[in-house]
């Protein structure tokens, strides 16, 4: 159609084109600015809602920075709250555990009567009526898990030969024990002090336990030294113990050394302070027990030192005690036997060596409460040895023993005992004294 | 006749349930301890593991259980055991704890203890079940 224009009309034709052509343009142009503008509004209201949104936000983190402190102070709480059990556990463990070093206080004590036909130059008349036994306290003390103490006091009626209590019926304190130890392992325990000396079994499983010894009287040779003994049942020294695993079995020992006694007034004296003419006494004790039969206890024991006395002319006697024990104890029956034989030597003297011996055996059979059990004993001390000569308990006898012991409940015994003793060697020329005796003893523990 | 039948068959049963109760020997977890030598430890003849002081503690509801099983001894025996443990030695039995819980609250929080319960524990060191 172009090529059909003239050229003035072409002009104008150009010109009216060019406007036909322009005004959709304009029109174009007047759409797009309100549209800009729309979109315009639009943005600024966006960005309205941005902010609106973005205020929203932190509004939301900061309620939200609450619950995080809350859950910070519960988290500190709890912290505080294990702290505090844990203290409370630490506070209540050295409790249990202080509870060793607390004092609780063991003891024994009997009373009873007798009568006794006894009547001889030596020990003169036997006692008659009630009496009071002992009152015996001891306490085990521990400072730590491995510092121990054992300390033991008696009450004790005296007699008129007793070292404790020289008058008659008067009420003497013996500091029987005061060890102070420290258990290196459980094969050994180190003590010093004074101690009950281990020889044998009775004088330290019993010694003054008498609720927990099946008789009334201990056996007469393996009495205190103030009672009848013939051997120091104290020891003021040195005492390693323990109990060694032995293929199943175990091997107890005992090793010690302390001061010698020595024989004061014709009784032996334990020396707790030592003395100026010290001597040193050791001693032994070796024990086994079968992994298969461990109510079963045998063992082996020893004892020397040099023994002086006061006599005008000092005697000085070498003591050489060897010997060996069994025990046997179960629910039902309990068999004990010792033997001590004495090689003793003269060394201020010429009269050489001298051969004793002393032993007894005891059974008892338990029947629903009631124990009878018999016991014999026997020594036969060579009256030349100086050691035996000094003491008076030194003669030899022999005794038999018979009872039966009534278990009211775990702690407390009802016994009654009889018997009748040989007593020999009571001099030159004057025959042996035969004698019974009868006893009932009332013993409790706590 | 039934009811005497019965009578035998629940004493029975009774008797049986007792015979097979179970004992659980409890340790602190500072304790490293064999079942082998659970009984030296309740006889003081062992008193350390390693360099701990082992604290033996005794369960009044289960003691006979545990004295029959372990021990094998009676109630007597392990007193006498006992107190001349702690007459010779300077030993201190053990405490008495009146059941399980008592136990094992304190077997949990004292170390060296050992103890023994009548039911699966947690929290402890189980020894040996026996």
């Amino acid at each position: 159609m172009l090529p059909a224009l003239s050229k003035s009309g072409s002009l104008a034709s150009v010109v009216a084109l060019l406007a036909l052509l322009t005004s959709p343009a304009m029109a174009a142009d007047t759409a797009e600015s309100a549209r800009i503008r729309d979109l315009e509004q639009k943005l600024e209201h966006s960005m309205k809602m941005i902010e609106n949104l973005a205020s929203k936000v932190q509004q939301l983190e900061q309620a939200k920075t609450t619950p995080v402190a809350v859950a910070a102070v519960a988290s500190s709480q709890d912290a505080r709250i294990d702290d505090l059990q844990k203290q409370v556990s630490d506070i209540t463990s050295a409790r249990s555990r202080a509870s060793d070093d607390g004092l609780p206080i063991h003891g024994f004590t009997d009373v009873g009567a007798g009568r006794s036909t006894q009547d001889n130059a030596v020990y003169g008349k036997g006692a008659k009526g009630f009496a009071v036994g002992n009152f015996d306290l001891y306490l085990t003390p521990q400072f730590g898990d491995r510092v121990k103490a054992l300390v033991e006091l008696n009450f004790e009626i005296g007699t008129p030969d007793s070292l404790a209590t020289p008058q008659a019926s008067g009420v003497g304190v013996d500091l029987e024990r005061l060890q102070l130890g420290y258990t290196f392992a459980d094969s050994a325990t180190g003590w010093l002090g004074r101690f009950h000396t281990p020889y044998g079994y009775w004088n330290n499983a019993f010694h003054h336990g008498a609720q927990i010894q099946t008789a009334i009287m201990r056996p007469r040779f393996l009495d205190f030294e103030d009672k009848g003994g013939i051997l120091p049942a104290h020891t003021t020294g040195a005492w390693l113990a323990g109990t060694i695993p032995l293929v199943g079995n175990k091997l107890g020992y005992d090793v010690y050394a302390g001061n010698a006694p020595q024989i004061i007034g014709s009784t032996l004296d334990m020396k707790m302070a030592g003395d100026f003419s010290h001597s040193t006494s050791t001693g032994f004790n070796v024990s086994f027990i079968p992994g298969d039969m461990p109510d079963l206890k045998v063992g082996l024991h020893g004892l020397r030192g040099l023994v002086h006395d006061d006599a005008t002319t000092r005697n000085v006697t070498r003591l050489n005690m060897f010997g060996g024990y069994g025990v046997y104890n179960n629910d039902l029956l309990e068999v004990l036997t010792e033997y001590y034989y004495f090689r003793n030597e003269d060394i201020s003297g010429s009269t050489g060596k001298h051969g004793s011996s002393a032993w007894f055996a005891q059974a008892g059979y338990n029947l629903s409460g009631f124990t009878p059990y018999v016991r014999q004993e026997k020594t036969t001390l060579d009256q030349t040895d100086n050691y035996f000569a000094g003491q008076t308990s030194g003669r030899s006898y022999q005794r038999s023993v018979l009872g039966i012991r009534y278990d009211l409940n775990l702690k407390a015994a009802v016994k009654f005992e009889i018997n009748h003793t040989k007593q020999n060697d009571l001099g030159i020329g004057v025959s042996a004294d035969g004698y019974n005796e009868s006893r009932v003893q009332y013993a409790v523990r706590f | 006749m039934k009811i005497l039948k019965i009578s035998f068959l629940t004493l029975a049963l009774l008797f049986a349930s007792v015979a097979i109760a179970d004992v659980f020997v409890i340790a602190n977890s500072s304790v490293q301890l064999t079942g082998a030598e659970v009984r030296d430890v309740f006889v003081g003849d062992k008193q350390l593991a390693g360099a701990v002081k082992l604290i033996p503690v005794d369960n009044a509801n289960v003691q006979s259980q545990f004295l029959a099983k372990v021990m094998k001894v009676d109630v007597a025996k392990y007193g006498s055991i006992w107190i001349k443990k702690s007459f010779r030695d300077g030993l201190i039995p053990p405490a008495m704890k009146s059941g399980d819980a008592e136990v094992l609250d304190y077997v949990k929080k004292t170390v060296g203890a050992v103890g023994y319960v009548s039911s699966a524990p947690s929290g402890v060191t189980v020894v040996q079940k026996f």
